[in-house]
């Protein structure tokens, strides 16, 4: 709690990796149940929604408090920063644009094959969008640590701002 | 174009007031920001559902189906059948879980960094009043893919509803518009309320939450203390804490959409639509303690008052109102009876370890949940060690050894530092100079 630290969003990483475990040793003794409608798919029970929600809380927290960490350090200091010229992230950026047009290409291939053959390949829609994500949020977190001017600021506790 | 504009609406101005606002660094703050994303998740897929979604009960045919469904149902396997619509839904109901127990978990690290304390003791009040709100437009949202599994759920909360004595049938009558299930008003109120009412209350809880944070700003990391004494210490809001959130934003739509696809949460075929057969169901894991305590608590324990045609006090009210009443009541208070010395303003981050009763108070609660959630599971294959006198005895006792066993590892580890405040080196200014007023 006194500075933006590395400890406990590592700690929250390996909790929610616990959780995940957890929640797959408890679908692996779950009783299977048979589906109402043959071919559906088995439905996850309460008690794992809500550990794979908390897992997943906790690993968006760990990996953005790490991330926060590599960007803005571990403690701030009143100051400005401008961004010497490097070429390295300009080549990651163009490779990752490339992967980005390269994934959404294929992201579109499985829409139309949904609607070609009334079977939506769910796994590999989410995996694919997700990816898109992942590359634009790197896009940006590169974006940031190379290319952005970082200022940092001490600002009077008294603001007339909302009101 | 800059200029243009910044003549006719003073976007220079703008920008010194509202987008320099310093924005402190500190992972905990993330936690609040998952929770509006998730929120925000909530209502750009809502508002694709409820483009394909028919909130209606007449019957109708479909292909695959001996007998006629709910439209309802039969709205979500359309909703299913569309590209990427499968996921979408998936993302949807994921992000509600992930909403509350970020919500949870928001509100668990203030209350252990005592940043609840003046002067933020009203929006510790709006955040509770937000954690309950999303809880209940999930629940109104629960029953609206009218499968059978959902709707034999949805049925435990009604009988909590109609428990309230007195007022409990006129409770349920507004919020389900008749039986559940049975009415043909029921999906279309639960509608309503589950995509314009509850959802336009929490934008305005959520709204006024960011207000008053803006205005009070955030409780800061110790170490500021020492760099900028008296002051708010952070990074812009533009454009450097927005590309930071947006980059939590995109994490977040990643991750979801990685599960989503993966397990869909809520596989309306695997129950069918509404039948005879009543399925075994639990409530949702954020019901799941109250469900344990309705399990246990005996169903002789009722009484009636014969005043106003009679108000009964039953167990489904002694579980499912009283208890979550009395801990909701008594989370609101938190703030005014855990207060600052000498009635001065909390601008940092408390350590836990530096409040032992209150970080072992708060873990021995989480214990009782646990308990109440373990309760739940009684009478499962697999738990018939966990019987009834079993779970009243967990649920009183791992509480009070939970509190115990904190606090004395807290005092054997932290101990010698209680006494003593952290050692703050002073750089420059004097404490506390500028803001203690």
């Amino acid at each position: 709690m006194h500075k933006n630290d590395t400890v406990v969003p590592f700690g929250a990483l390996l909790f929610a990796v616990a959780l995940f475990l957890m929640a797959f040793l408890d679908n692996q003794n779950r009783v299977s149940e048979t589906v109402a409608i043959p071919g559906a798919a088995h439905s996850l029970s309460v008690g794992i929604i809500g550990l794979m929600a908390f897992g997943m809380v906790m690993f968006i927290y760990g990996f953005i408090g790490l991330v926060g960490n590599y960007l803005e350090g571990t403690e701030l200091r009143p100051s400005k920063h401008i961004a010497g010229p490097s070429s390295l992230p300009v080549v990651a950026g163009v490779v990752l644009s490339l992967l980005l047009v390269g994934l959404a290409g294929f992201f579109a291939r499985t829409l139309v094959y949904a609607a070609k053959e009334g079977f939506n390949p769910s796994s590999l829609q989410g995996g694919v969008f997700a990816a898109m994500m992942l590359i634009i949020a790197i896009l940006l977190v590169i974006y940031k640590k190379f290319f952005m001017e970082e200022e940092v600021l001490a600002e009077e506790e008294k603001g007339e701002f909302p009101w | 174009m800059y200029q243009w504009l910044d003549e006719r609406l003073d976007i220079t101005r703008f920008n010194n007031k509202v987008l320099r606002k310093a924005f402190p660094v500190h992972h905990t703050f993330f936690l609040g920001e998952i929770t509006l994303f998730a929120f925000v998740v909530l209502v750009l897929t809502g508002i694709f559902l409820t483009f394909n979604y028919e909130p209606s009960t007449r019957l109708i045919k479909v292909a695959g189906y001996t007998d006629p469904v709910q439209a309802a149902y039969a709205s979500i396997l359309y909703i299913d059948s569309l590209p990427f619509g499968a996921v979408i839904r998936s993302v949807h109901h994921w992000s509600a879980h992930i909403m509350i127990a970020a919500a949870f978990l928001h509100l668990l690290r203030i209350l252990l960094s005592g940043a609840y304390k003046k002067p933020r003791e009203l929006n510790w009040i709006i955040g509770m009043l937000m954690l309950v709100t999303s809880i209940v437009v999930a629940f109104t949202g629960y029953a609206l893919p009218y499968d059978n599994y959902a709707v034999t759920a949805t049925r435990i909360g009604h009988g909590i509803a109609q428990s309230v004595p007195w007022v409990g049938v006129a409770v349920a009558q507004i919020m389900f518009g008749g039986d559940f299930p049975g009415s043909d008003h029921s999906i279309p109120r639960l509608f309503s309320l589950h995509v314009l009412w509850l959802p336009l209350a929490l934008m305005g809880l959520i709204g006024a939450h960011l207000l008053i944070m803006v205005k009070q700003k955030h409780t800061q990391p110790k170490y500021a203390e020492k760099v900028a004494p008296g002051k708010i210490l952070g990074v812009p809001l533009f454009p450097q804490q927005a590309v930071m959130s947006g980059v939590l934003f995109l994490v977040y739509v990643a991750v979801v959409t990685l599960i989503a696809g993966g397990f869909l949460a809520h596989p309306v075929e695997a129950y069918g639509p509404l039948s005879a057969n009543t399925p075994a169901v639990k409530p949702d894991w954020y019901f799941l303690w109250i469900y344990g305590l309705l399990k246990i608590i005996p169903s002789h324990w009722e009484f009636t008052i014969p005043l106003f045609n009679g108000g009964k006090f039953g167990p489904e009210f002694w579980g499912g109102v009283l208890i979550p009443s009395i801990l909701l009541v008594g989370g609101l208070l938190i703030p005014f009876f855990s207060v600052t010395k000498d009635g001065q303003k909390q601008r940092y981050l408390e350590l836990p370890s530096q409040k032992p009763v209150r970080t072992s108070l708060t873990i021995a609660g989480l214990m009782f949940l646990i308990m109440g959630t373990l309760a739940g599971y009684i009478g499962d294959s697999g738990m018939e060690w966990l019987t009834i006198p079993v779970a009243w005895t967990l649920l009183i006792v791992a509480p009070i050894v939970t509190y115990f066993v904190c606090y004395i590892i807290m005092r054997a580890i932290w101990g010698k530092t209680w006494p003593q405040e952290p050692q703050i080196e002073f750089i420059g200014g004097a404490k506390g100079s500028a803001a203690d007023d």
